[in-house]
């Protein structure tokens, strides 16, 4: 953790009970007349947010995520660890909390639907404890930002989803909040709408200083969006990485080879510093896949040799490429296994 | 200071809602006159064997106001309650209950406020109601309503705060127990009852009853309410040189009913509170605040 940490988690467990009484049992299908369960949501959760970065949280569903977020915003309270904000502990001093965190929580409506956008932001501002002189200037700005300037006075029922999403981050940031969390945000917009959201939440992060969570299930969105990103899987943060260095922590030389048809893979797995080779059915024809060393001069050297391979074979070498690493498959190769 | 600035937001949005809602404040105004006056038509006029019961709801009109009364109460202490209960499993269900917790002033405070306006807009509503149907039944003669402007004000503020307080404490249970809601349906139907039925003739059962009767948020309230609208009657205290009374006010400020309502305006006021405190942190450690 450094000095410039807003947010902090320090080593958080929290556990869930569920209880049901004459319920069926979802694993075995049969009735039981009592059953509790446990869900451990945190297991030694530990991060931290610096001041105008923006930190991703992945994971698949029910990974503890949300209870991150409603850790920070003091809606749940962990049973071991605590939480603090900009130097403040959420458990003790939740109130002072509250001034410096705008959530937008997923799933939920937020804003009042019969009252308009403008309307919205004022009636929250005030809850927020927004003082009246700044309030009514703040809200036409801020609808002004996000794009809703000309839907101000059009009841929030008769918007589309994403721009009442978009007023959910503006009632989230209508006490100037220095740190945003956002989860989902994206979830079920069609792609314009989760464009202009990805865009605002660069632009306020890098122009107006705001420290902001994402959680999300969208790759792409965690990709372009965060500067850090942590994987979460049943409760336990198994990654927590700038977005670079864990894209670059799980790159591997992975070597596309479009041919005009199949080779022996064989031969070509028995060439030192092969460490995988198989054939793949592509749209254009068929490739050679080869996953080889990461030791730079023996990748060289093996490269050449299997284009020297496929050369004395008479194989028509139509292209090569190198296969990029995305989060979707680190993401797929931390999680599908949460044991390894 | 920051209670008032919520209670200003409160007021504005369900102004608004009202306004721009208007067919439906209407419909609902008129829908309540009717159905208040279709029951007490039934009442009064339909079958033989109720007709002889209620005998002297014909003689006496102030017999029918009565009913009126408590029924009006009672619908104005289901409507507090359920804010607490049905009102707030409503707002969990959207979202909104989430955005009220996490404001700063607080949960309570949030509450209290949107009670209150809640409370204002159904007594304005009920009173209008009240006069309406009261007026209707003794055809514009005897049997209307005595208004003390004081001792009613009084009074209600005193009723709103028992009923608060006890819709704190089940509000409280709704926050961790999302399924109270549904019995909570129940306790509202006990309090409706409780004020359509209650008069004083129901503190003359034997020990422990009538301190369990007052013990209830809306057992003296309603008894104390009708007193002054119907019965009410001025106390002078002092004379002057001319034989002037020096003052005069309700005499309900005599009756047992006003002190026992003071009294449990006090206990559920705080029980309430205390109650909402403990399981609102309660339920931030079980992970049901806000969500439904």
């Amino acid at each position: 953790m450094t000095d410039n940490a807003l947010v902090e988690l320090r080593h958080i467990y929290k556990k869930f009970t569920t209880k049901h009484l004459f319920l069926i049992d979802e694993e075995t299908r049969k009735r039981r007349f009592y059953k509790r369960k446990e869900v451990h949501a945190a297991s030694d959760v530990h991060f931290s947010i610096e001041r105008g970065e923006i930190f991703g949280l992945l994971g698949p569903n029910g990974a503890g995520k949300t209870t991150a977020v409603k850790m920070i915003s003091g809606l749940v309270r962990p049973d071991k660890g605590a939480v603090y904000v900009d130097g403040l502990d959420v458990d003790k001093k939740r109130r002072q909390v509250l001034r410096r965190v705008g959530v937008v929580l997923e799933g939920t409506r937020t804003s009042l639907w019969p009252l308009t956008p403008l309307e919205n932001l004022l009636y929250y501002g005030t809850l927020k404890d927004v003082p009246r002189s700044v309030l009514r200037q703040r809200a036409h700005d801020l609808l002004d930002f996000i794009g809703l300037k000309d839907k101000k006075n059009v009841q929030v029922r008769r918007l589309s989803r994403g721009q009442k999403q978009k007023l959910a981050i503006c009632i989230a940031l209508i006490a100037d909040p220095q740190v945003l969390l956002l989860d989902e945000p994206t979830t079920g917009l069609d792609v314009q709408s989760a464009r202009a959201i990805k865009d605002k939440v660069m632009e306020m992060t890098r122009e107006q200083g705001r420290s902001v969570l994402v959680t999300t299930h969208d790759m792409h969105v965690a990709q372009e969006l965060c500067d850090r990103i942590g994987i979460i899987n049943h409760g336990e943060l198994i990654a927590c990485k700038p977005t670079e260095e864990l894209l670059a922590l799980f790159a591997e030389q992975i070597f596309v080879f479009k041919i005009d048809r199949p080779v022996n893979v064989e031969t070509m797995a028995a060439l030192p510093g092969v460490l995988k080779a198989e054939m793949e059915e592509t749209g254009d024809g068929p490739a050679l896949v080869m996953q080889v060393t990461p030791e730079t001069e023996l990748r060289s050297e093996v490269l050449y040799r299997i284009v020297d391979l496929l050369k004395e074979q008479q194989v028509l070498l139509h292209g090569l490429q190198q296969r990029q690493q995305n989060l979707e498959s680190i993401f797929l190769k931390l999680t599908g296994d949460p044991h390894q | 200071m920051s209670f008032f600035r919520v209670m200003k937001a409160e007021l504005v949005r369900s102004f608004i809602i009202m306004r721009r809602y208007w067919f439906r404040t209407i419909t609902g105004m008129i829908i309540g006159y009717g159905m208040l006056m279709v029951l007490v038509a039934g009442f009064i006029y339909s079958r033989p064997g109720v007709e002889n019961a209620m005998d002297r709801f014909k003689d006496n009109p102030m017999g029918a106001t009565n009913f009126i009364l408590g029924f009006m109460i009672g619908m104005f202490a289901f409507g507090v309650v359920g804010m607490f209960t049905q009102g707030l499993q409503s707002m969990a269900t959207t979202g909104v209950l989430e955005q009220l917790c996490m404001s700063p002033h607080g949960l309570a405070t949030n509450f209290m406020a949107q009670t209150m306006v809640g409370s204002v807009t159904s007594i304005i509503s009920s009173g209008i109601m009240v006069y309406a149907v009261t007026w209707s039944v003794s055809r514009g003669g005897s049997g209307m309503l005595h208004w003390d402007t004081l001792p009613i004000l009084i009074l209600l503020i005193l009723t709103f705060f028992n009923l608060v307080g006890f819709g704190f404490m089940v509000g409280g249970l709704v926050l961790v127990f999302k399924q109270v809601g549904q019995v909570a349906i129940l306790v509202r139907m006990g309090l409706f009852a409780l004020a359509v039925f209650a008069r004083e003739e129901m503190m003359h059962q034997p020990f422990p009853i009538p301190y369990m009767l007052h013990m209830l948020p809306i057992t003296d309230a309603t008894i104390a309410l009708k007193y002054v609208l119907i019965h009410n009657q001025m106390v002078s205290v002092g004379t002057t040189e001319a034989g002037e009374p020096i003052m005069q006010f309700s005499s309900v400020f005599f009756h047992s009913s006003f002190y026992w309502l003071l009294v449990s305006c006090i206990f559920w006021t705080f029980l309430g509170l205390f109650v909402f405190r403990f399981l609102e942190d309660y339920s931030r450690s079980k992970g049901t605040l806000g969500s439904y």
